[in-house]
């Protein structure tokens, strides 16, 4: 492999000079992820240079971080030294809105309030509704297949991705699936991109299907006594001929948020449902208009609070369970608990706050609880002390290999976010 | 094939696991692409996962190919054996394993038929979402292949969206299992590439599925109109309105006088029908259908049946999903396409379609799953008459370009197969393929899993990837070789 012993200032001129790499700058402070600092940054501003930006690092050997928005950047394993940040901010553009088609082409760097804002003029978005809207990119999202309330009803990006343009570890350009939601030629690599951590190519725009944006929406709150009670509520509002857009536990103290989006008549009807069939497990109140979007904004910053994140999945009827062990240990552990989620998907996002050495006992404990291949603990966002001090992934189970030999066949010298993928890849 | 490998193969399957006669073979010389045929070497129909992982490890120590097939419904040929390799017949891997109703799961063995699953759990109020027209006969595994999808897929997505975990064999012979009854196992997303893989990266031996609640409500019409102009107009409508129904299926004429002659199901004389289907609760079906009647009257619908009952549904569907096989009745062979185009486009690919028809001479009638674009050109000929099969292949073929131009696809649901790997770089770039094919040298690197599908030129996995490139820092003496 080659590698460049020049400076900085050398590589910058040496990549400028090359036909369309670029736009290449020197690193500074904000660069540095987990304490360690690229040699240099590329911020190209068309698809075009982000080409010609991969093939040069390819020649060179470089190995490359991608960064969208820089809200994920301690996820997963401990930054390795690498050579090259590059970053998709300026690769921003809503390529294509197809409003009568309900899908939009979306360049990686676009942030998801930008792309909501674009596509709110034809009453359409992208259901997608992860943490950090204002700064979140849709590459990192992608990247991370990363999703929020809005997951119980429209699915996780990997449900609504339906092509993508991608740039290959040696600098070429290549493509998987297309603008139209229903197509089966050819594997699909925008699905293998999707939580796949910027290890196997650099995701330079993606086509999704849309949803309309309903015309009504009403959230029933749901306040329970202890994490206890959500269980039985939470199997009969699944139960329920119900429809609702969004399903989510929140702890401590515990409480059920249930959306519905539709028509004025459907929303009232299902939140008075709601309502009946919370009747002895809770106190339940119904808010709509401002009230609700607060509701939802107060919900947002409650789960992007401090501390280690974990994202914890389990057959949903283990979910409660499974929070009240974790409850439980962590009491015992001197560490601090706080959990929100998808309470029928049985996905949810764990906060823990304590010393690193308790929070690892706790997440491996947590790990040994789960039934062999029915659940998973990944650590998200964490301090690098406790990435160190446990594996951020977990057992990847024994599809290891097979992960493994995609990424020697896609990116054979390892240059691409090199250990920052899931088992480490 | 070697006298000692056949031997091996019966002695994992046991005698009755074996057909080794060619005059049997000839009942899996093809799948439901009559077209193209070839007799395998051997078939075996294995009677659990462990006989199918060592019938691969046999295969790839002896550098046999193999094909694996479910039902044989297939429609591009993805189940086409090799005459130098074994089929591997799933059909006696029809165990529903596990039923949890609470989780809405179901663990299926890949031989289960598809409606078979919906049926298992219908007393428990739930079923399985995708329901293509040959449900009754196609299997889980071979949907999963596929990724197949059906009328409602629209609302509820393809079997992609409803794989939640699998237990599989690598061509190598080794046993993994990708997801599971919890989602976000952690890893790449290895279900997403192998549903609609076509059975080239791996053969399935278990399946878990997502079961859905029956919806509290559902309603269906069928709007006659004098144009599929109208029709179409009414679709972009509907989906305008912000309305996503559970389906909307559109009938040409042609299609429409075939379905009424095979099948009855008393549908209006019309240019076009749609047939529409919201579910859901029952307030937001209540206050959505009533405006999905007016956009379809809006369009210029001269008439519009709402199905009052469970026999009427029944019916419009029975016309729907009888389309394909009543063709028959109209004329003597007929070319099943499967195109997709952006929704919007409809009027404009149905214009060409039919300037085609003009200058073929030949009949092409059209059913599609309007909400999805995903359209099934039926193209009529005779194949008593010299020259008509290849002018309808050729026709077919055009067909699919227009798709293209329009920015679609040449597969929706049908699979590219053996059918379609010719086509494959009209929409992909050399780039794009061996992006994928490199996909594959990580799962098959022999080339032995149901080889010659889906890509047009197999791809020699020990290939150094790409193109030479220069080292123009090392040039610039900026680089040196370590």
């Amino acid at each position: 492999m080659d590698r460049l012993a020049a400076p900085t200032e050398q590589l910058i001129a040496a990549g400028s000079a090359q036909a369309d790499v670029g736009e290449l700058r020197a690193p500074t402070a904000e660069d540095t992820v987990d304490g360690v600092q690229p040699r240099l940054v590329a911020e190209p501003s068309t698809v075009d240079r982000l080409v010609a930006t991969l093939g040069w690092a390819a020649d060179l050997g470089l190995t490359v971080r991608v960064r969208g928005g820089g809200t994920k950047q301690q996820w997963g394993a401990v930054a390795q030294p690498f050579d090259l940040l590059l970053s998709t901010a300026r690769l921003n553009a809503v390529v294509e809105h197809r409003h009568g088609d309900l899908t939009a082409t979306i360049e990686a760097g676009a942030t998801l309030a930008a792309v909501s804002a674009a596509l709110a003029d034809h009453a359409q978005r992208l259901p997608l509704d992860p943490p950090w809207p204002a700064r979140a990119t849709i590459g990192g999202i992608v990247a991370t297949n990363d999703s929020g309330p809005a997951r119980h009803h429209h699915g996780a990006p990997r449900d609504l991705i339906i092509g993508c343009s991608i740039v290959l570890a040696d600098g070429r350009a290549a493509k998987s699936g297309g603008i139209v939601v229903k197509n089966v030629a050819g594997y699909d690599l925008a699905r293998l991109m999707t939580g796949s951590f910027g290890t196997l190519a650099v995701i330079a725009s993606a086509t999704f299907k849309l949803a309309p944006v309903a015309s009504s929406s009403r959230t029933v709150s749901i306040a329970m006594d202890s994490l206890e009670d959500a269980a039985p509520l939470i199997a009969r509002l699944a139960d329920a001929p119900l429809t609702p857009s969004a399903l989510e536990l929140e702890w401590s103290p515990a409480r059920l948020h249930v959306r519905f989006e539709s028509v004025e008549a459907a929303v009232v009807q299902q939140a008075a449902e709601v309502g009946r069939l919370a009747a002895g497990s809770g106190r339940a109140t119904t808010s709509e208009g401002e009230a609700e979007s607060r509701l939802w904004a107060d919900y947002a910053g409650r789960r992007v609070g401090p501390g280690t994140h974990v994202k914890l999945a389990t057959r949903p009827t283990e979910l409660v369970p499974t929070l009240v062990r974790l409850r439980d240990a962590c009491r015992r552990g001197a560490v601090e608990m706080a959990a929100a989620g998808r309470a029928a998907l049985g996905v949810v996002e764990v906060r823990l706050d304590g010393s690193a050495a308790a929070q690892a006992r706790v997440i491996e404990q947590l790990r040994e609880s789960l039934p062999p291949g029915e659940g998973s603990a990944v650590v998200r966002q964490a301090e690098p002390e406790l990435r160190r001090l446990v594996d951020p992934w977990g057992s990847i189970g024994d599809a290891l290999p097979i992960m493994q030999r995609i990424k020697a066949q896609l990116d054979p010298d390892s240059r691409l976010n090199p250990g920052g993928g899931p088992g480490g890849i | 094939m070697d006298p000692q490998f056949l031997a091996e193969l019966e002695r994992i399957v046991g005698p009755d696991g074996i057909v080794r006669d060619d005059a049997e073979l000839a009942t899996y010389e093809s799948d439901g692409l009559a077209k193209m045929r070839s007799r395998p070497g051997a078939a075996v129909l294995p009677g659990s996962a462990e006989e199918v992982q060592q019938v691969v490890g046999l295969c790839h120590a002896a550098g046999v190919p193999f094909v694996a097939r479910g039902s044989g419904t297939g429609l591009s040929g993805g189940a086409l054996p090799r005459p130098d390799g074994v089929l591997i017949v799933m059909t006696r891997l029809k165990r529903i394993l596990d039923i949890d109703i609470p989780n809405r799961r179901i663990t299926v063995e890949p031989g289960v038929l598809n409606l078979e699953v919906s049926q298992a759990v219908a007393g428990d109020g739930c079923y399985y979402a995708p329901d293509p027209s040959s449900q009754v006969i196609c299997s889980i595994g071979g949907n999963l292949a596929e990724n197949s999808g059906g009328a409602h897929c629209l609302k509820y997505g393809f079997t992609v969206h409803h794989v939640l975990g699998v237990e599989a064999v690598l061509p190598d012979g080794e046993l993994v299992r990708l997801g599971g009854p919890a989602l976000d196992n952690p890893g790449y997303d290895l279900l997403g590439v192998l549903v609609g893989s076509e059975g080239t990266l791996a053969v399935v031996t278990k399946v878990t599925l997502r079961l859905l609640r029956k919806p509290a409500a559902v309603k269906t019409l069928l709007a006659a109109f004098d144009s599929t102009e109208a029709a179409g107009n009414a679709v972009s409508g509907i989906i305008g309105a912000g309305i996503i129904p559970a389906a909307v299926e559109m009938m040409d004429r042609l299609t429409i006088e075939a379905a009424e002659a095979a099948v009855h199901p008393n549908f209006p004389q019309a240019e076009a029908i749609l047939i529409v289907e919201l579910d859901g609760a029952e307030a937001d079906v209540t206050a959505l259908f009533s405006l999905v009647q007016q956009v379809c009257t809006d369009s210029g619908a001269r008439e519009i049946q709402v199905a009052q009952t469970d026999a009427q549904r029944a019916r419009f569907w029975m016309g729907r999903k009888a389309a394909f096989a009543a063709m028959g009745r109209v004329s003597p062979s007929y070319y099943v396409q499967d195109g997709v185009i952006p929704r919007t486009k409809l009027p404009e690919v149905l214009a060409r379609i039919r300037s085609l028809e003009e200058e073929s001479g030949l009949r092409i009638g059209n059913v599609f799953h309007a909400g999805d674009g995903n359209l099934h050109p039926l193209v009529c000929y005779d194949d008593r008459i010299p020259g008509q099969p290849d002018l309808a292949q050729r026709v077919a073929s055009d067909i699919l370009t227009f798709c293209l131009d329009a920015g679609g696809s040449i597969t929706g649901e049908h699979g590219v197969g053996a059918d379609k790997a010719d086509q494959m770089p009209k929409m992909f770039s050399a780039t794009d393929l061996e992006a994928m094919q490199r996909v594959r040298c990580a799962f098959d690197p022999r080339n032995l899993c149901n080889p010659g599908k889906v890509f047009p030129t197999p791809r020699l996995c020990g290939e150094v990837p790409g193109p030479y490139r220069a080292h123009p820092a090392e040039q610039a003496g900026l680089a040196a070789r370590v």
